[in-house]
């Protein structure tokens, strides 16, 4: 835990079983940004420079020899600090017992002096920290690059709703994708969360009720070729995934007795902000106005709204059906401060929940990256009574697409702004 | 993995496969992917497939898993899974007939309102 126990603190203390598993968590780790072997630390100069001379001499000395090429660099949280006092500062540690080179490009050992000094940053309300210095070895640094290069500005194939590469590649994490296993999307889209699983070696499948966003793409930059989710995967120099599949996720084709097949699903269920769910069958009040069939061939089959609450009880027990014992499944659950609850939250007797993290998108409405794992084999009886005492599956967030674009007047935006203070993203400062 | 899901269908598994085009890409070969998904294929319904889309061959009539330390075994079980893709046809479902085209390489198994 940080100094103080604040649990809003970028800086947190782990202890890990070594090096390498340090430098491991710094290839996959995008939240994260170093790593670092904390040498001393004091809420002024001086208690750091005396905890920095009170660290043992032997712990030093294997990064401190005459053959090693370092550098210092100063990182703050809360404030800048000009060129001059960062060098000021690294100056003033030169009583440490480095006997190596300083080289500014690419040293063998990088040591990093952390200062946090809040108190003249109104902008940080809620995230504030108490001043603390602190100084050390950096043992790992996140490696961030994969998503410059899976950024959405350069992808061929695009939706309006395409998930962002770094939540992308987020979600595949939650997951624990790698080589070897199976994933599968089920709202698969344009497919980018189907690329960031094949980017970590996992095969991928998506589905998706949409034929066409499925299918049949869009023309391609130009007028030139038509682009599709292939084209993103022949971009990136990704195997093609194993199966795209059209289906109705209420209504699927998988055969009833598959199970424990998939590691991992991850998908952005719809939720009617900017694509409304769907699933088979007429709507009931057009069922009887509708064109008899009269070619089942040519028939385009009709589609009814489908509800996020029905959405998520399919999605969670197709997961405890589809997925290994220790599988997992990650989806985004929409949430606004005045519908939320966690009782809401649904849940599974085959799942728990191992993650439930906001991401705030606006005053009015954020999303929740959810996270369980399947802990027990899939039983259909359990499942069955676990429904049962719970027939109504709709959720307050139904109504998402009203609240989100309901009317205020100006007295309730005072109301609401007064009443719930300004919500921060938590990251930005750092 | 599919099977037919129209209401009231009992036999619906597996689909026949009727093939207008064949399309074949290289897929990375991962043996641990492999070992992971062989006990969960039925074997003669896979084998049925790979008849009809006439990568059958080198494939044994019955495998079990000891078969899965066999390097030449897995390349050709990886290629009949993994490489060779129905790209233009249908499947079939073997009580009713009924056909989900598949186009593109993509089936479209979504059901008219009168079969679900």
């Amino acid at each position: 835990m940080p100094a103080g126990d604040l649990e809003h603190s970028p800086f947190w203390y782990v202890t890990l079983p070594s090096e390498e598993a340090a430098r491991s968590i710094g290839q996959r780790a995008l939240l994260t940004k170093m790593l670092i072997e904390v040498w001393g630390e004091g809420s002024t100069w001086e208690e750091l420079e005396a905890a920095l001379r009170a660290y043992p001499e032997a712990a030093m000395a294997p990064w401190t020899g005459p053959d090693q090429s370092f550098k210092v660099v100063v990182d703050t949280f809360g404030s800048k600090l000009s060129m001059d006092q960062q060098l000021d500062m690294i100056e003033k540690l030169e009583f440490l017992p480095f006997k190596g080179k300083v080289k500014l490009r690419s040293p063998d050992l990088q040591f990093v002096l952390l200062v946090v000094d809040c108190e003249d940053n109104d902008s940080l309300v809620d995230v504030a920290l108490p001043r603390r210095y602190y100084f050390g070895r950096q043992v790992a640094a996140a490696d961030r690059s994969v998503l410059e290069s899976y950024s959405l500005k350069r992808r061929l194939y695009l939706g309006p709703t395409s998930m962002d590469a770094e939540i992308a590649f987020i979600m595949c994490n939650q997951a624990k994708v790698r080589r070897g296993q199976l994933m599968l999307d089920p709202y698969a889209g344009t497919g980018s969360i189907l690329v960031a699983a094949a980017h970590y070696g996992a095969k991928v499948m998506g589905t998706d009720i949409d034929i066409k966003v499925l299918r049949e793409g869009k023309p391609g930059p130009g007028g030139t070729d038509r682009v599709c989710i292939g084209s993103n995967f022949t971009q990136y120099g990704l195997p093609q995934p194993v199966g795209l599949i059209r289906l109705d996720t209420h209504k699927h084709p998988l055969r009833p007795d598959l199970q424990e097949v998939l590691h991992a699903i991850i998908g952005d269920p719809p939720y009617g902000v900017r694509a409304g769910g769907k699933k088979s069958g007429a709507k009931p009040e057009l069922a009887d106005k509708r064109n008899p069939i009269t070619d089942p061939s040519t028939h385009i089959p009709a589609t009814q709204p489908y509800t996020l609450g029905e959405c998520l009880r399919d999605l969670l027990d197709l997961s405890a059906r589809l997925l290994v014992v220790g599988g997992r499944l990650v989806y985004f659950l929409p949430a606004t401060p005045e519908t939320y609850s966690e009782a809401e939250v649904p849940g599974h007797p085959a799942l728990r929940l191992v993650a439930n993290s906001e991401q705030i998108l606006t005053m009015r409405y954020s999303r929740r990256l959810v996270t369980m794992e399947k802990v027990c084999p899939y039983d259909a009886a359990a499942a069955a009574a676990y429904h049962a005492a719970r027939p109504d599956p709709t959720m307050a967030i139904d109504r998402l697409h009203d609240i989100v674009y309901e009317q205020w007047d100006e007295a309730a935006k005072k109301e609401a702004a007064e009443s719930a203070p300004r919500r921060r993203c938590r990251g930005k400062q750092f | 993995m599919l099977s037919c899901h129209i209401k009231n269908v009992r036999n619906g598994y597996p689909f026949l496969i009727e093939v207008v085009k064949v399309s074949e890409h290289e897929a990375d070969f991962d043996p641990d992917f492999l070992k992971h998904i062989f006990p969960r294929i039925n074997w003669p319904a896979f084998l049925q497939g790979a008849v009809s889309l006439g990568c059958r061959e080198g494939l044994p009539e019955e495998a079990n898993e000891s078969m899965l330390e066999d390097e030449g075994f897995l390349k050709r079980f990886h290629h009949a899974l993994l490489e060779v893709f129905l790209e233009e046809g249908s499947l079939v479902c073997p009580e009713t007939g009924r056909k989900f085209p598949v186009s593109k390489g993509i089936p479209n198994m979504l059901l008219n309102e009168d079969e679900c």
